[in-house]
């Protein structure tokens, strides 16, 4: 009689959990990429939740996780860089040490490249090669044909971002993970694949980006305390530091050039725009119609519309945002994103 | 620059399959005391039957209680694997004998939960939460959970100061001076490499005197099968770096005069060192982060009560905390993590009774806690705070009975001061905080009452919340909760199939008010904690158990608790998650636990069922956490070999092997099983 009760008592339980079972489905049907935006969202760091959220221009559908969706699994934890060479595009993971390289026309994973326990950061390309700061303090060369890293170059402590100008690599050396942080670039020649100079800039730079007239330019964080962050600039004939100055500009913030104009974002969340030519501040805030973000993340510009991009972060821990505006700086559109979305790729 | 991982994340896991040995013992025991079962088998009924005792659920605050007795019903480890199925309680359990078990009542959330030990809150100032799988349940005569505070007003002031209580009471020597000792050896092992011997001694020195100590050593590899399918391998991993070893010794030195003028001095250390799994990321190797603890606890208390009017307590309280984290594969360049940190606390408290009237009860508490902290924690840009805090607390208390009233009431004074050593202290804070509780019995010996309790209470910013990585002053305030209950409940004793029946029913509404909130943000510049949140809770709690004899000899228990929980986020309206489910909070919880016993042996079901939950502050489908139902029993077995009480149990945890996670990325282990025998002279 007791067992009976407790059988019926197992079942009812049994029935309620087949009740409360209802699983949603996690994973959209993978939409064909056209044209439209590619957001990286780096989740919650140690989160395991990194996405690739993907907006289609034609029917401005947005697919929360188009790499989920097409290949059935997940990022992995905080990827931090997102760029496009030639018919493929690299997702650089840094927590799960990894490199995926992805069609972008599918968001089909072709290669997974491992980088263990190297943490790698930031990806530029130059010449069929692939190029991969990590955090222990490397620059990985990958052959883009066959996916194998043929070298690795030893820099300074903690490489951020890197860029390539005048034949010439240079990488951002942080030290952010250290008591104490970097501030210098490596310069590494592209024939050689040395370490040919290492370049003094402002302490514990991040964000590094080249302009047509023979500028690399440096974000630095400083020391969050008595050193403020700021802009240093190099001179790619002479690899010497121009100027080093204080500037209003946001932790972390990307340097965008495109043509004669850059962009970054000020402490403030405004997008700064800066005249490469002629070296100064075009405008203080590139948007006009009053928009304001609670955190200001990532940027970018559409070269062929002149369109500025600006992902928030809002509390880091929610979905985000990315905001499109058009090239006199008032709101198109505003497209919801994943948690932290940090770098936006255009696929035409 | 990630690298504000907050104070330290303690990140674990659990152990895997090893039951052979286990196994062998089983058949061991059991060819050798078949025997011993039928002789003893009547007499045991007997105790059995009689020992049948319904705790109390007719209390001026939800009280729910689980005393030693019934440890063995839920295939139980630790503290945390009992209070987890109290109604109301969310824990959140990072998976494996070495994961960090905490617990949420109410949805207020894990630093709103005050844990007592012997009576004496145990602080952590710089986490502010207690992990309750360090507590072995060895030791351990009774772990209650209060809603609100304890029903008894001559307590310390700081038991006043916790949304909700836990309260863990252990064993107190109850001799004769014909048996002036007891002993008890026992071992516990099985799945997950766990190897678990414990011993408890106690003794009667005198008719005033006496003491119990105890000891208890764990080891196991931790390591456990999970199923990932995240990262599109859909095969079975094995969750490593997740091995524990702990000792845990604790004793405690009575006097009583009478059970009315008594005194106790008692200590407990606790050090272990364990592998930190962190959470299951994608494609790559396991983390290397490991931690060490070395805890202390020294407290003693006093209390007098003097017949019919007055009543003392004095408790009194040092602690320290050692911590040490490392992270090998830290890139920087002292070649990874390695922290330590030193809490100390200095804690004094006296609390005074007096009967006005008869039915009319008057206390005053006075609490101070001196806590310090110290850290190797530095960079050339920030220094470690060393933070030092006094804290005051003083608490009136009023108790009436009236009729079929009982009305209680307590205001409690917080007075909060900061001192650094670098940087800027915290404003000092103060605040009065009100407790008011009542019941009604609407008819005379219907079994029937009803209660109604409401209370506002504050939990200061943690020591980490406060100063750790605080390159900037943070303004924090404290976080504040208000919770209003009522309920209903019912409790009869009968003579025939259904011994007893308890039945509560309570609803509450809460909220939670500048709820302290970290933001992982790149900019240390802004503060990265702040009071933003908002949280609005709905729920029920409801709790059934019932005693039945369904034949002589026989005795069936069965026990459910359901938990229904709307708690939302109501921070801004312009919030993507504005009236969001929290994360982690699932809006259906019901615990179960039922058995039989007859003779020597013992039958028992517990389960959980948990309805989905998201891990984010957005219900969306990408952040969702399906369902879980897990399911562990116990097959108990008593006997006496040679007169000596001998316990042998079998356990099995997640029966069904549900693949489930509770914290996103923390998977849970599948099937494992637990034998344990213990011995008694």
């Amino acid at each position: 009689m007791k067992h009976l009760k407790l059988k019926n008592l197992l079942m009812a339980l049994v029935a309620i959990t087949a009740l409360m079972s209802c699983h949603k489905d996690k994973n959209d049907v993978a939409p064909t990429p056209t044209a439209g935006i590619f957001v990286l969202n780096q989740g919650k760091f140690g989160g395991n939740n990194g996405t690739l959220t993907y907006y289609n221009y034609a029917d401005k559908a947005t697919t929360a996780d188009i790499y989920a969706s097409a290949n059935g699994a997940g990022l992995g934890d905080t990827p931090n860089d997102l760029k496009v060479y030639g018919s493929k595009m690299y997702v650089v993971v840094n927590v799960s040490n990894v490199v995926d390289v992805i069609d972008p026309k599918t968001a089909k994973l072709i290669k997974q490249i491992s980088f263990d326990k190297k943490q790698p950061r930031s990806v530029a390309f130059y010449k069929n090669n692939a190029f991969v700061t990590s955090y222990d303090g490397t620059v990985s060369v990958i052959d883009t044909a066959t996916f194998a890293i043929t070298k690795s170059i030893t820099v300074g402590r903690n490489p951020e971002q890197l860029v390539v100008s005048n034949n010439k690599l240079y990488v951002a050396n942080s030290g952010g993970l250290g008591a104490t942080p970097d501030n210098t670039v490596s310069v590494i020649d592209l024939t050689s694949l040395t370490v040919t100079k290492t370049v003094n800039v402002i302490l514990n730079p991040v964000a590094i980006s080249a302009d047509a007239y023979g500028h690399v330019y440096v974000i630095s964080n400083g020391d969050y305390n008595t050193i403020m962050p700021g802009i240093s600039i190099i001179d790619n004939t002479t690899d010497a530091t121009t100027s080093q100055n204080t500037v209003d500009v946001g932790y972390g913030s990307p340097f965008v050039v495109n043509g004669d104009f850059a962009y970054y974002l000020s402490g403030t969340g405004k997008v700064v725009v800066y005249n490469t030519k002629i070296q100064v501040i075009s405008s203080a805030n590139f948007i006009t119609d009053g928009t304001t973000f609670k955190a200001a993340y990532g940027l970018n510009v559409y070269s062929k519309t002149g369109e500025v991009f600006v992902s928030d972060a809002k509390d880091y821990k929610s979905v985000g945002t990315v905001t499109a505006f058009d090239k006199s700086g008032k709101t198109e559109y505003t497209v919801t994103t994943g948690i932290t979305p940090s770098n936006i790729v255009f696929l035409n | 620059m990630e690298k504000l991982a907050f104070g330290i994340n303690i990140k674990r896991n659990y152990y895997h399959d090893t039951l052979k040995i286990g196994f062998a013992i089983f058949l061991i025991l059991f060819s050798s005391q078949l025997k011993a079962q039928q002789d003893t088998t009547h007499k045991l009924k007997e105790v059995n039957v009689t020992s049948l005792s319904a705790p109390n659920v007719q209390t001026i605050v939800p009280v729910q209680q689980i005393s030693s007795a019934d440890f063995s019903h839920y295939a139980a480890l630790t503290v945390a694997d009992i209070a987890a199925n109290f109604a109301g309680v969310n824990m959140k359990d990072y998976g494996g004998v070495g994961g960090l078990k905490t617990i949420s009542v109410r949805s207020l959330g894990a630093s709103h939960t005050g844990v007592l030990y012997d009576g004496v809150v145990l602080n952590d100032a710089q986490n502010g939460q207690i992990d309750l799988g360090k507590f072995s349940l060895y030791n351990v005569q009774s772990i209650a959970l209060y809603n609100g505070q304890a029903p008894g007003i001559v307590q310390p002031a700081r038991s006043f100061a916790s949304a909700s209580i836990l309260d863990i009471k252990t064993i107190r020597p109850q001799l004769t001076e014909a048996k002036p000792y007891l002993i008890s050896v026992g071992a516990n092992g099985g799945s997950f490499g766990l190897i678990n011997p414990y011993l408890q001694w106690q003794q009667r020195i005198s008719k005033q005197w006496s003491f119990v100590l105890n000891g208890n050593y764990t080891y196991a590899n931790g390591q456990y099968k999970y199923k990932e399918t995240g990262d599109g391998s859909d095969t079975l991993a094995i969750r490593r770096n997740s091995d524990i070893k702990a000792l845990q010794t604790d004793g405690a030195l009575y006097w009583a005069k009478s059970d009315s003028n008594k005194f106790k001095i008692q200590f407990n250390y606790y050090n272990s060192d364990r592998g930190l799994p962190g959470p299951v990321i994608y494609y790559t190797t396991a983390s290397n982060q490991r931690l060490q603890n070395h805890d202390l606890l020294v407290q003693s208390a006093y209390e007098y009560i003097a017949p019919g009017s007055f009543h003392l307590l004095i408790n009194s309280k040092y602690s320290q905390n050692y911590l040490h984290y490392t992270d090998p594969d830290y890139l920087n360049n002292a070649g990874g993590v390695n922290e330590h940190y030193m809490q100390h606390e200095f804690y004094q408290s006296a609390s005074v009774g007096y009967h006005i009237l008869k039915n009319w009860e008057v206390s005053y508490s006075s609490d101070a806690a001196l806590t310090n902290l110290f850290s190797d924690v530095y960079t050339s840009y920030y220094q470690y705070a060393f933070p030092t805090r006094l804290t005051l607390l003083n608490a009136v208390a009023s108790d009436l009975n009236f009729n079929r009233w009982h009305f209680q009431a307590n205001l409690l004074s917080s007075y909060i001061r900061d001192h650094v050593k670098n940087g800027v202290a915290a404003d000092s804070k103060s605040a009065f905080t009100p407790t008011i509780a009542a019941t009604f019995l609407p008819f005379k010996s219907s079994g029937l009452q009803l209660r109604a309790f409401y209370k506002d209470i504050f939990r200061n910013p943690t020591f980490a919340e406060q100063y750790y990585y605080a390159i900037r002053p943070r303004i924090l305030n404290p976080e504040r909760t208000k919770q209003y209950d009522i309920g209903v409940t019912y409790q009869k004793s009968f003579d025939g199939f259904v011994h007893d029946v308890a039945i509560t029913a309570d609803a509450y509404y809460n909220n939670v008010h500048n709820k302290i909130i970290y933001l992982p943000t790149r900019s240390p510049e802004t503060p990265s904690v702040t009071n933003l949140g908002k949280v609005d809770i709905k729920g029920v709690d409801v709790t059934l158990k019932t005693n039945v004899i369904p034949a002589a000899g026989w005795m069936g228990i069965f026990s459910l608790n359901y938990t229904y929980q709307q708690a939302f986020d109501v921070t801004s309206p312009d919030d993507s998650f504005y009236k969001n489910q929290i994360p982690y909070t699932p809006k259906n919880l019901i615990n179960l636990n039922a058995g039989i016993n007859h003779g020597i042996w013992g039958l028992y079901y517990n389960g959980t069922l948990s309805s989905s939950r998201y891990y984010v502050s957005n219900n969306t489908a990408q952040y969702y956490l399906p369902t879980y139902n897990v399911s562990n029993a116990s097959l108990v077995y008593k006997i006496l070999a040679n007169k000596l009480p001998v316990n042998a149990s079998f356990e099995v945890n997640n029966i069904f092997n549900e693949r489930y996670v509770v914290v996103y990325s923390y998977p849970m282990p599948g099937r494992s099983y637990r034998l344990s025998f213990q011995i008694t002279i």
